[in-house]
């Protein structure tokens, strides 16, 4: 009897969970589809849209340089969303961390989504640079484009030259977060462990 | 009220850490009354005779799971403001086979081998010291292991974000998995039980 009733509750729990879960499926499903295929359809670009995009160019708003994008995704920038619009080949020999490969062709079926931020990269930035003016026009209000492209990333956050000021140190743990490897003269390496420490200790800022 | 509380400023620093010994103290409490506190209910993980941990984890990942899609899709609880442990591919797999090793070894893990002790158990004393020795042999050697340590970032990673699927169908899958993981540890245990029966009777 006591066992019956065991098997019981556990039936109605797994039953729970089974259910819990299909509804979470469903949930999910339905609001990618609705974020795919919105009510309104983006308006065409009017002149004044494009007097206002030509501004924010001219202001340059409408990038960010490898460092700011490498902190933005280290301390992981709420709704933020790192595109690469590289070919399928380029993209899995390297992308930059959390990067979702996007071709170009792809980003009219991109809705706008509240919240999100986007950032475009390409190999120098041309690309990029053309998808924002593309994703602009048709309604999304965060995009950034990575200025230099992965060439920048690689010189800047990879293997940075580390200056002589207080801003080494930061620099440094920036670019070893992602794999990179600081360069130039008296690099703080494993040795002094002050430096270790302290990048050590923005890793484990809290552990389980 | 919006979940996690510390991050809101409902539950300050101190208030975090008296939470913390409750909930610790709650833990151990039911590790000790499900006799996860003794290495040879553990060790039955590993001649699978007795799945109770596996499915002690398995269900904590479904509970948690759907406690934090639900109630995060409910607004009780802002996803972005839980921590997301950094993934470093290399040295967490080495960890992760280290502490495996660890773990068969004593017959106990870290939660476990706190509850041994407090209880008198003589192997959960020594496991206890063990652990803390490791934890200062690897303090102290961190100037050295540091390249290791950092090596292979991947960031915050998450199940959704690796597949490119929706979290609501990784979800599904998983708690898919258990399901089906949970029906085959009760016929395998069912099964070492009648194995255990029949060679007693023949003694």
């Amino acid at each position: 009897m006591g066992s019956d009733m065991l098997t019981l509750e556990k039936r109605l729990l797994a039953g729970a969970a089974a259910a819990l879960s299909i509804l979470a499926a469903a949930n999910s499903i339905v609001n990618a589809h609705a974020e795919h295929y919105p009510g309104t359809t983006p308006s065409a670009v009017t002149p004044s849209a494009v007097s206002a995009l030509a501004a924010e160019i001219e202001h340059e708003d409408d990038h960010v340089t490898a460092v700011e994008l490498a902190q933005w995704i280290r301390q992981r920038k709420p709704g933020l969303r790192v595109l690469d619009v590289r070919s399928d080949p380029e993209y899995q020999a390297y992308h930059i961390p959390s990067a979702e490969r996007l071709p170009l062709t792809a980003l009219a079926a991109l809705a706008p989504t509240d919240g999100e931020t986007l950032v475009l990269y390409s190999e120098g930035g041309a690309h990029a640079a053309q998808g924002w003016v593309l994703l602009r026009a048709s309604g999304h209000r965060r995009v950034y484009f990575l200025r230099g492209g992965l060439l920048d990333w690689m010189d800047d956050v990879m293997s940075p030259a580390l200056p002589n000021d207080s801003s080494r140190a930061t620099v440094a743990a920036l670019s070893r977060y992602f794999g990179g490897v600081p360069r130039a003269g008296a690099v703080p390496l494993p040795t002094s462990s002050a430096t270790a420490a302290t990048a050590v200790a923005r890793v484990r800022r809290r552990g389980c | 009220m919006i979940a996690p509380f510390t991050e809101f400023g409902l539950l300050g620093p101190r208030g975090a850490l008296v939470a913390a010994f409750a909930i610790g103290i709650a833990f151990g409490a039911c590790l000790e009354r499900s006799g996860l506190g003794s290495a040879r209910k553990l060790m039955g993980q590993f001649d699978l005779t007795d799945l109770a941990v596996f499915k002690v984890m398995f269900s904590a990942i479904v509970t948690a799971m759907l406690g934090l899609f639900w109630l995060s899709r409910l607004g009780l609880l802002d996803v972005q403001k839980v921590y997301l442990p950094d993934t470093f591919l290399l040295p967490q797999l080495l960890g992760g086979a280290l502490f495996g090793v660890g773990f068969a070894l004593a017959g106990l893990c870290p939660g476990t081998s706190c509850v041994a002790a407090a209880t008198g158990r003589v192997d959960g004393v020594a496991v206890m010291l063990g652990m803390f020795a490791g934890v200062l042999a690897t303090g102290a050697a961190l100037p050295w292991l540091q390249r290791l340590y950092l090596a292979t970032a991947r960031g915050g990673l998450t199940l959704p974000r690796l597949l490119g699927m929706p979290e609501g169908v990784v979800i599904l899958v998983v708690v898919g998995v258990a399901l089906t993981a949970f029906g085959f540890t009760a016929r395998i245990e069912r099964r070492a039980a009648m194995s255990s029966r029949t060679s007693d009777n023949g003694v």
